[in-house]
């Protein structure tokens, strides 16, 4: 993936509102044809930086490029690249559906009638695109808000909080439709929620924001909680010699002893080593007691768990 | 500029796809109508022949506007308040000589010469439209997918400025047409050859009565295109179009009084509405001794350019977070 041209690019984007700062200098590349989660509690900055994106609100510092154009020195060039939605698609609701994609693909040059047509097939709406937009459901909504989107074959889809408020049948039928593109038409999406799950079923690679800072990127394929580190308590005596071993034979699992308890972090198949090392070394080992995290823990850990998730 | 025009498409698509639209132009074209049969059933001052004895009346007139006259004189000397009135005199008298009628209320240019008045309604309407046609797309949230399309923004305000405007004047010539039909059912065609008679450095000039008309209703106009500015740069800069209307409505009708209370003070003639008629330099004299033509304009132009660079910074600036 990493030979590729990225085809988004934040550079040590900030913002700041009045004296305050909001976002701490994000740095991110995005390729073609992967979909990027955006995770993070409510509040974590997700939304700011999207709309520094796309250019509802200015940049502090830093800057955004979409295929090496910046969005704030060469907006129209940029965001012809981009299609979008910004939370809840809101729509003209006074306007039919297809008055709604009309209004839009004439502020794109060179959209036929017959692409329109296309588009509402392809997000199946061609039953009720002649009825008002008020007379739809959330579900419909956010269909005709993906046919905005789409309407000018953009290579980056960016989404905020797509699934918000829509029911699972719904939350579902997005997730499909995201990868198919992504994959069928070589379209990068760029997508936040706060659901760490939803992200697991349709990301390549998620980084998690928290009070305005990425505080880490990785690729879904890693993130299988058979991966993650174990908490594992060991019943020893005596506790103080155990610990030294450790600390000397193994010191990067974070060892620490609570009475005849000692924890240390480790991956489940060096368990069985580090038992065989202790009782060489002449400690009892009357107990082992492994717990494992889920990845929903180890979210709320490094997003500190201050928020509802 | 081709993609300027696809823009003011779709605003208009916007405005003239909603109902309330379309209640305001039926109410404007209503008010026209029963303002016309008011006018031919309610008030009827003369009902003797208006034909036979025009002559007599204006002789009357005149011998009422020389007492006027001498007692403005006596009490401020003569001056500018006597000059509107010696005018009169002069026309009434040159009418009497050369035989050429008075345009009677009850005739279609009649009708026609007070129908500009009627451009208050348009203002309140335009002003209603421009009002909303920023601060709505804020409050529905619709601003959003609005402004993330390869268009700059300066070129979407313009293109709602413009579709602003060009209700208005669709309000105006609604009025025209509809006071014209209306007019010519009511009162016919009787007086149309006659011409509109102005006094200039004491020359009398005989006009077409249609141009004198439709420069009626372009004086109008300035008020009306005025208070829409106004109403979009309050709609653009804080985003309610509440506090738009309501303000923009406040100040269309209470603006003229303010000036009237002020008139002693110099300083009023750089208000706005102490310019926004400009009819006050071709009948009438001006609110404060000394304004010109051209110094109205010139201070009507200040303003316009205020309003629209205020709307347009502030539109270009703003971080779009709701």
């Amino acid at each position: 993936m990493m030979e590729r041209e990225p085809i988004i690019q934040l550079k040590d984007l900030k913002k700041k509102i009045g004296r305050k700062t909001i976002i701490h200098g994000i740095s991110l590349d995005l390729y073609p044809g992967e979909v990027f989660g955006f995770l993070g509690p409510n509040g974590a900055g997700k939304t700011t930086t999207i709309r520094m994106m796309v250019g509802l609100m200015k940049i502090s510092a830093g800057e955004v490029l979409i295929n090496g154009h910046s969005v704030q020195d060469n907006f129209e060039k940029a965001i012809s690249y981009v299609g979008g939605i910004i939370e809840n698609p809101e729509m003209y609701k006074y306007l039919s559906g297809r008055d709604n994609l009309i209004h839009y693909a004439r502020m794109i040059p060179n959209i036929k009638k017959e692409k329109i047509d296309e588009i509402v097939k392809l997000v199946g709406l061609e039953k009720r695109i002649h009825e008002k937009v008020k007379t739809y459901s959330l579900g419909m909504r956010q269909r005709l808000g993906l046919a905005q989107a789409l309407l000018h074959s953009p290579s980056i889809l960016i989404l905020d909080e797509p699934t918000n408020g829509l029911d699972p049948a719904g939350i579902r039928e997005i997730r499909t439709y995201i990868r198919r593109i992504a994959r069928e038409e070589n379209i990068t999406v760029f997508v936040s929620s706060h659901l760490l799950s939803e992200m697991q079923l349709m990301c390549d690679r998620i980084g998690i924001i928290h009070h305005g800072k990425l505080i880490s990127v990785e690729d879904v394929t890693t993130m299988k909680e058979d991966n993650l580190d174990i908490s594992v308590h060991f019943d020893v005596t005596p506790s103080q010699k155990a610990l030294d071993i450790v600390k000397e034979v193994q010191p990067d699992t974070q060892p620490s002893i609570k009475e005849n308890w000692l924890t240390v972090q480790l991956k489940k198949d060096e368990i069985a080593n580090l038992n065989k090392v202790l009782v060489d070394q002449g400690i009892d080992v009357s107990g082992i007691y492994a717990e494992q995290k889920t990845l929903e823990e180890k979210f709320l850990e490094v997003t500190g768990g201050d928020s509802h998730v | 500029m081709f993609n300027i025009l696809r823009l003011v498409q779709n605003e208009n698509l916007k405005i003239y796809k909603r109902m309330s639209t379309w209640i305001m132009i039926s109410l404007l074209i209503l008010s026209v109508v029963i303002g016309g049969i008011a006018t031919k059933f309610l008030m009827n001052p003369n009902d003797g022949n208006p034909e036979t004895n025009w002559k007599e009346e204006l002789q009357v007139r005149n011998e009422q506007l020389q007492m006027d006259i001498e007692q403005i004189e006596n009490a401020v000397g003569a001056g500018s308040a006597t000059k509107p009135l010696e005018e009169e005199v002069l026309i009434n008298n040159y009418r009497i000589e050369n035989d050429i009628a008075p345009v009677e209320s009850e005739t279609l240019w009649g009708f026609m010469i007070s129908a500009p008045n009627f451009t208050t309604f348009a203002s309140l309407f335009a002003i209603v439209i421009g009002a909303g046609i920023v601060a709505s797309e804020f409050s529905t949230g619709t601003i959003k997918l609005l402004l993330i399309r390869p268009v700059n923004r300066y070129k979407i305000l313009l293109s709602k400025y413009l579709a602003t405007l060009l209700f208005a004047f669709l309000l105006v010539l609604l009025i025209f047409i509809t006071a014209f039909i209306v007019g010519s059912i009511m009162y016919g065609f009787q007086g149309i050859d006659l011409p509109y008679l102005v006094y200039t450095e004491g020359q009398f000039v005989e006009k077409n009565m249609l141009n004198h008309i439709i420069t009626l209703f372009g004086l109008n106009s300035v008020n009306l295109i005025m208070m829409v500015t106004f109403a979009f740069m309050i709609s653009t800069v804080f985003r309610s179009s509440s506090l738009a209307i309501g303000l923009s409505l406040f100040l269309m009708f209470t603006g003229q009084q303010i000036v009237m209370l002020l008139s002693q003070y110099d300083w009023v003639k750089y208000i706005l509405f102490a310019n926004t008629d400009l009819t006050q330099y071709f009948s009438g004299s001006p609110v404060v001794e000394g304004m010109t033509l051209t110094f109205s304009v010139t201070i009507l132009a200040v303003y316009f350019l205020f309003f629209n660079v205020a709307s347009w910074v502030i539109f270009q600036k703003r971080d779009v977070a709701a």
